[in-house]
């Protein structure tokens, strides 16, 4: 019976001018975004920073180094997400400090204040406005001339006609919202475009949710509409807005600033004395081309030595900073899920590859390799070495593989917004028992 | 009715009814709130930050000073921190602040980008946007010119009480004013308050520098925000005078704020890029290392200053020992030069870019809003990059005082040469004067022609829609 109202609504549906804007605005928008994300996605080039000219060990581990490119998201054409703002590469050195040095990030500031018009910016804002748009009048208009007396005459459940309703609404923007993106990241895995997918469609059941428990109100249909645009303005652009500003305010993130004044204040000393010792030995060698390879390797162990020391204090700072910060984060995370747009655009953004989980694992798979290629190149830079072209070619080579553990992190924030959509649907449905005719 | 004027009595009526209206007491109580928390919030932030930086410039300068004796080359190397200092106004508008780096390291040699993005820290989250003065401001008040004026007069029309309105003899003009006024009284019950709560938090957070001269960029914000508030009263009136129902008035206005505040931004600048592409990260850092990479060696360096030591090109009264130190200080000049000219390339890219954005304000009115109330407020780019530039002429300031002494001593590496306190003290600490407000708005006359462009077409349309407009 509900497959039968389905179709019938479907064909209602089609002939309606407002819904045939409403699909193709949201078709249109949705194409537009995803050609702008592959067209981003393409321009994401590398650039090859030159070979070093020395075969020194210290030219090759440190001056130059190794340089690891983030390869691009595997849908980072879906959702641009944080990928203007995280480095885009590191710097890996044989060193005790400055073992990482991460890249700078030139995105224009304006652009990244400004964001992207990709798919999940239409999926996030725009798709929930249209889900209402057209389905703000699902029964109050019938009901107000009289024809809902009509239907119901028939032999079906007023709660069977509004099934009917939604379905059709539901499939009529769940088709284009679910094969576009598809179709623009069709390299993906499978798995990161499930998880995708069914974050969408979760979302969408949140909003469907919500605008069946408004229709059940039994207010007139100008009412609705204004009650649904007024719940959208709260829960997608205020409510997130807000809760930033009482994150930004109750959990604020600490000051690199700070930090910065402290690493330097804990690493002064040795920083001093260290270079007061590479002075003396300068002095005691006072042309630097012919110190010998002995005076050479006596400079790489003083620098050595001092590296650590610095590297020692420098320790208790950073850990410390970097604990604050992950437990803001984990503070600040919290509070987003009082909104189901930031949900939806975390667990979008994990999937995309573009939010903090692939960048973390990067860094962790960047910190493993330069273990390695400090393993490698140490020895060799204590002893002064000049490298053969073999042991530069045999040196550690770096290979970041993606894998697709964050789909095992989103599921729980899908899982939450599918109980949350089922339960908001099955309370629209519930309403609609006391609806008066 | 009021006796006087028909206008008078047309605004007194709307607003009256407006205010007796439950729903937009709610919604203007509500954007109050909102407004209010924005303030106090974005002031306390904003007090907290600019307080961590001066500390920390503050301590920087005790640890340049208090670093002890060693060579001046070494005390290059040993660099100096300099701080983004934190502008009074960006408590109403943060602007670009949580996209720029709050930090330069200034050292020997290299010359770096700001570092450390508070956005890089946030979570992405935040990337959602946050409320701010300027947010509610640009975007939430529109929304409520929109509810005041989206049934001015497709409502009347629809209750079919227009007519007879004019019936009664009232010019199309009185009627306008009329609407008009009556639309704003209610809109300004809403900004005067929160004006004044702004100001007060503004005046009593007073940051590091309380002579700071905010006033008239606090007052330009003010212009700025009641101009673009206009432009909606005169789109929400042109448009109800013109649509077929107050609904269809309604969803055309909504649809027109949407695009305003949520799509001409990214969609601006996604043009500005694609026209006027800049580098990648790696791009970027390829092309000064490829440059640096054609230089000769230190040695080779070394060795072609002593030939020209031995030609006699400098004075008699220079001893080899220099020969060395001629060679830092003419190196030093080249990376420095490569640096400056790369830097200069890469925020000229961003102006290129910035003013592409700013020409999409003639299709978005609250996009040039948006532009002013950055550069008044002092967070824009604009400002950035003469932050930037200020920390690379302080750079090689402090390079130029410390090379420049190894020149006089003449000895680079002798490390029994070391200064201690009196040559740092020679060294100044970084004073950075924000330009003023004429400069601020003269970087975007692009953006104030374009919002009083706008000011001037919302009247125009108007008052053309006076005369077309359907009575039925």
């Amino acid at each position: 019976m509900i497959a039968f109202l389905t179709r019938h609504e479907w064909k209602l549906l089609a002939t309606n001018e407002v819904v045939r804007i409403v699909i193709a605005v949201f078709g249109a928008a949705l194409v537009f975004a995803s050609l702008l994300g592959v067209a981003r996605a393409r321009a994401e080039d590398t650039a090859a920073i030159p070979i070093a000219r020395s075969m020194r060990a210290d030219a090759i581990a440190n001056e130059r180094g190794a340089v690891l490119v983030m390869p691009p998201a595997p849908m980072a054409s879906l959702a641009a997400g944080q990928s203007d703002v995280y480095p885009g590469y590191l710097k890996v050195t044989a060193r005790n400090v400055d073992a990482l040095v991460t890249g700078d990030q030139v995105a224009h500031p304006l652009a990244v204040a400004s964001g992207h018009f990709d798919v999940a910016f239409v999926i996030l804002f725009l798709y929930p406005l249209l889900v209402f748009a057209i389905s703000f009048d699902l029964t109050a208009g019938e009901r107000d001339r009289g024809t809902l007396r009509m239907v119901l005459a028939q032999p079906v459940g007023l709660r069977d006609v509004v099934a009917g309703k939604m379905i059709a609404r539901a499939v009529l923007l769940g088709v284009p919202v679910i094969v576009i993106p598809i179709l623009a990241a069709s390299s993906a895995a499978p798995p990161l475009l499930a998880a995708w997918t069914a974050a969408v469609v979760a979302y969408g059941l949140i909003w469907h949710g919500i605008a069946l428990i408004v229709n059940a109100r039994g207010w007139n249909a100008a009412t609705n509409a204004l009650v649904l645009a007024g719940i959208w303005l709260l829960f997608a652009i205020v409510g997130p807005a807000t809760i930033n500003l009482i994150i930004d305010l109750r959990y604020p993130m600490p000051s690199r600033v700070t930090a910065a004044v402290q690493a330097r204040a804990a690493t002064q000393e040795a920083t001093v004395q260290g270079n007061r010792e590479l002075g003396q030995f300068l002095q005691d060698h006072p042309t630097s081309s012919n110190v010998g390879r002995e005076g050479m390797r006596q400079f790489a162990m003083l620098q050595a030595a001092r590296d650590r020391q610095i590297a020692e204090r420098l320790q208790a700072v950073e850990t410390a900073f970097e604990e604050q910060l992950q437990r803001q984060q984990r503070l600040a995370a919290w509070l987003s899920v009082l909104s189901p747009t930031m949900v939806a655009q975390g667990v979008l953004l994990e999937t995309a590859g573009t939010g903090r989980t692939r960048f973390e694992h990067f860094n962790a798979a960047a910190g493993r390799f330069q273990a390695e290629w400090k393993a490698y190149f140490e020895p060799r830079v204590l002893d002064a070495a000049t490298l053969t072209a073999d042991e530069v070619r045999d040196a550690p080579k770096f290979n970041y593989a993606d894998d697709h553990s964050v789909t095992r992190e989103v599921a729980l924030p899908i899982a939450g917004m599918a109980i949350a959509g089922v339960i908001l649907v099955w309370l629209g449905f519930r309403s609609y028992r006391g609806y008066e005719l | 009715m009021t006796r006087g004027p028909a206008f008078l009595a047309i605004a007194v009526k709307d607003a009256t009814e407006t205010w007796r209206d439950g729903r937009f007491r709610w919604a203007a109580g509500l954007l109050f709130l909102l407004l209010v928390a924005a303030i106090a919030g974005g002031a306390q932030h904003q007090s907290r930050i600019a307080q961590q930086h001066a500390d920390a410039q503050a301590a920087e300068r005790d640890a340049w000073l208090d670093k002890g004796d060693m060579n001046p080359h070494a005390a290059a190397h040993y660099g100096a921190f300099v701080f983004k200092p934190v502008q009074p106004l960006s408590a109403i508008d943060p602007g670009l602040d949580p996209f720029l780096g709050v930090f330069v390291f200034l050292e020997a040699h290299k010359q770096q980008l700001a570092r450390h993005r508070p956005i890089e820290d946030a979570a992405p989250t935040r990337r959602l946007g946050l409320l701010t003065p300027a947010t509610a401001a640009l975007v939430l008040l529109p929304l409520l010119v929109v509810s005041l004026t989206f049934s001015s007069f497709a409502g009347e029309r629809d209750q079919g009480t227009l007519r007879p309105l004019l019936a009664l003899g009232i010019s199309r003009w009185s009627l306008l004013l009329g609407k008009a006024l009556g639309a704003m009284l209610p809109l300004i019950a809403v900004m005067i308050p929160a004006a004044i709560v702004a100001a007060a938090f503004v005046f009593f957070n007073r940051p590091a520098d309380p002579d700071a001269p905010i006033g008239a960029r606090a007052f330009g914000l003010l212009l700025v925000y009641l101009a673009h508030a206009l432009v909606w009263t005169g789109a929400g009136l042109a448009v109800s005078a013109r649509a077929r129902s107050q609904a269809a008035a309604l969803v055309v206005l909504l649809a027109l704020w949407f695009a305003n505040a949520f799509v001409m931004p990214p969609l601006a600048m996604a043009i500005a890029k694609a026209i006027s592409p800049s580098p990648s990260a790696m791009q970027f850092a390829a092309a000064i290392e490829n440059e640096k990479a054609k230089w000769p060696d230190w040695d080779t360096r070394v060795d072609r200053v002593m030939e020209r030591f031995l030609d006699g090109e400098f004075e008699s009264t220079m001893a080899p020992a220099n020969v060395e130190v001629v060679a830092l200080i003419e190196s030093e000049a080249a990376e420095t030069a490569l640096y400056d000219r790369h830097f200069a390339d890469l925020f000229s890219a961003y102006a290129g870019q910035t003013e592409i954005y700013e020409r999409a304000s003639i299709m978005s009115p609250t996009l040039a809003a948006r532009m002013l109330s950055m550069a008044l407020a002092g967070t824009d780019d604009a400002h950035d990059r003469e932050f930037a530039a200020a920390a690379g002429r302080y750079r090689s300031q402090m390079l130029t005082t410390l090379n420049s002494e190894l020149a006089g001593a003449g000895r680079l590496n002798t490390f029994d040469y070391v200064r201690g306190r009196d040559l740092w003290e020679k060294v100044p600490p970084f004073d950075y004067e924000v330009p003023g407000v004429a400069w601020a708005v003269s970087q975007r006359l692009a953006s104030m022609f374009a919002l009083a462009g706008w000011l001037a077409i919302a009247a125009l349309a108007a008052v053309a829609s006076m005369s077309s407009m359907k009575v039925e």
